[in-house]
């Protein structure tokens, strides 16, 4: 079995912990940049320098005991299937995927990853389920301050973590909070959010990152700036914000409900009716009619919890995990065909939506 | 026919042109179609590098000691050589650094056992400020949280 089957194999918390999962708040991710002293970055490496770079910090990586029974990814070694679920799962990057020279360090929960060879030299990632800032930046200050107890980082004491890019120069931290809107979304304000956050130095991004649409209402809002702030008012700016939308999202799905009534229940169970019997689903159809099916599971129009069925279909429902489930490459109606199968399967037996409670 | 428009980050000719309206600021930025694929064209930051790298003249050449790369390496990539860049490119990139990050200076955490003694200063400072705004914002948990950290630095302080 190799890695990365082993990966989508086992139970993580994003796809499979039965209450870790919550309303609005799908995840919360930290990530640091960092990089060592008196080697070029990553980019403007060699390709010896870029070997060594990875050598080394794949050694100190695999040294620590938050990766004991890990995963360690050389993306030379694998192919594109591979490479592709990887960064469908977000424990890669595209950027990271399309190199050779990259390497990724997993835990073997799948909560931390560390990039090797992105834009930097280190790109620590902290994944957890729900909304849990401090706890989801405790694990990502412990494992910065493992490895920079093995590894002598590049750190100026004027400009902080010395990062390629000047956007990341400072803390190296983007704080993030993968968020599912679409009481905001079908009420039409998520323009307006966006904007507000914005201005407040906070991108609002798609589900996969810089440069994609947001798939299934679902929205990546973190901090921009690095520099000048220290980490906990990082974390407090993000976190203020998003308790705020959280609870503008709440607003806008009651008034919907109230407002729509019938229609309002309508919309859910038909999204139901459709993923329990399409025979054709592409992912984008499934993003949105999942993204449905968990703001039912949220309103109590079906039963909480299901929500991480919801919140596994949406990531498995990606076409690199619909090819590796299958086993096979397959093309475009292939997929669908495939993906369609997995959604009817998973919801034969999910009871009928019911008028909301929330 | 005018000239056709450079790619803000690259030498190509531009096809994506975006403007964008803070505070009634129009900033326009011209991408080019691989730039503009990057994921740059929703990226907000990409406005503000763009504007500094157009605005700014051209520099004379400097060059890395440790490393070989260029300010004309910078102007193409956007992203530096290595860690000593920063030294070489550190004034020249000071006005660009105002305008992505709106700071100058540092005033988070160090590497674990290496936090210098300015750097605790400057942190003791911030977390204080901090601590009055987190105070006033009734966030006590936050506070709580800062006054421990004041506490730490100051018990680092006292020895010196």
């Amino acid at each position: 079995m190799s890695s990365v089957e082993d990966i989508l194999a086992a139970e993580n918390e994003l796809t499979h912990l039965l209450g870790a999962q919550q309303a609005v708040v799908l995840s919360t991710r930290i990530r640091l940049a960092r990089n060592l002293d008196g080697m070029p970055f990553p980019g403007w490496a060699k390709v010896p320098q870029r070997k060594e770079i990875a050598d080394r910090c794949v050694e100190a990586l695999d040294a620590l005991p938050k990766f004991r029974r890990g995963h360690v990814l050389r993306m030379g070694e694998l192919g594109d299937r591979d490479r592709a679920v990887l960064v469908e799962r977000h424990l890669v990057s595209k950027e990271l995927a399309a190199g050779k020279s990259g390497a990724a360090v997993i835990s073997r929960d799948q909560t931390c990853s560390v990039m090797v060879n992105e834009e930097d030299h280190l790109r620590i990632q902290v994944v957890k389920a729900g909304w849990h800032l401090r706890g989801t930046w405790h694990i990502a200050e412990q494992l910065d301050d493992a490895l920079g107890g093995s590894l002598k980082l590049a750190f100026s004491d004027r400009l902080g973590y010395l990062t390629a890019c000047p956007t990341n120069v400072g803390t190296g931290l983007r704080a993030s909070a993968m968020v599912h809107l679409p009481g905001l979304c079908l009420a039409g304000h998520m323009d307006k959010v966006s904007r507000a956050l914005n201005q407040d130095g906070l991108a609002v991004r798609g589900w996969l990152g810089e440069g994609t649409e947001a798939a299934g209402n679902v929205f990546q809002i973190s901090n921009q700036q690095t520099l000048g702030l220290s980490e906990e008012a990082i974390l407090r700016h993000l976190g203020g914000w998003i308790k705020n939308v959280v609870e503008q999202e709440w607003n806008a799905r009651r008034k919907l409900a109230q407002e729509e009534g019938e229609k309002f229940v309508d919309r859910l169970a038909r999204s139901l009716g459709v993923l329990r019997s399409a025979r054709l689903l592409t992912s984008s159809e499934a993003m949105n009619m999942l993204s449905h099916l968990r703001l039912a599971c949220d309103m109590g129009c079906l039963p909480e919890e299901r929500r991480h069925l919801v919140d596994r279909l949406m990531i498995e429902g990606q076409p690199a995990h619909v090819q590796a489930r299958a086993g096979q490459e397959l093309d475009s109606d292939g997929r669908d065909r495939r993906r369609a199968a997995v959604v009817r399967e998973a919801l034969k037996d999910f009871p009928e939506v019911v008028p909301p409670t929330a | 026919m005018s000239k056709p428009i450079k790619c803000s980050l690259c030498e190509e000719a531009a096809t994506v042109h975006l403007s964008q309206v803070v505070h009634g600021n129009v900033t326009k930025v011209h991408l080019c179609e691989a730039c503009a694929q990057k994921g740059g064209a929703t990226d907000p930051a990409v406005f503000q590098l763009a504007d500094a790298l157009t605005a700014s003249t051209p520099a004379p050449t400097l060059t890395c000691p440790k490393c070989g790369f260029t300010d004309i390496d910078f102007r193409k990539r956007g992203r530096l050589g290595c860690p000593s860049c920063w030294e070489t490119f550190g004034d020249a990139l000071g006005g660009l650094l105002l305008k992505v990050q709106h700071e100058a200076s540092h005033v988070g955490r160090a590497p674990a056992g290496t936090m210098p003694t300015g750097q605790l200063r400057r942190r003791l400072d911030v977390a204080r400020l901090e601590m009055a705004k987190a105070i006033s914002a009734e966030d006590y948990e936050a506070a709580a949280r800062l006054r421990d950290e004041i506490a730490e630095i100051e018990k680092q302080l006292a020895p010196l």
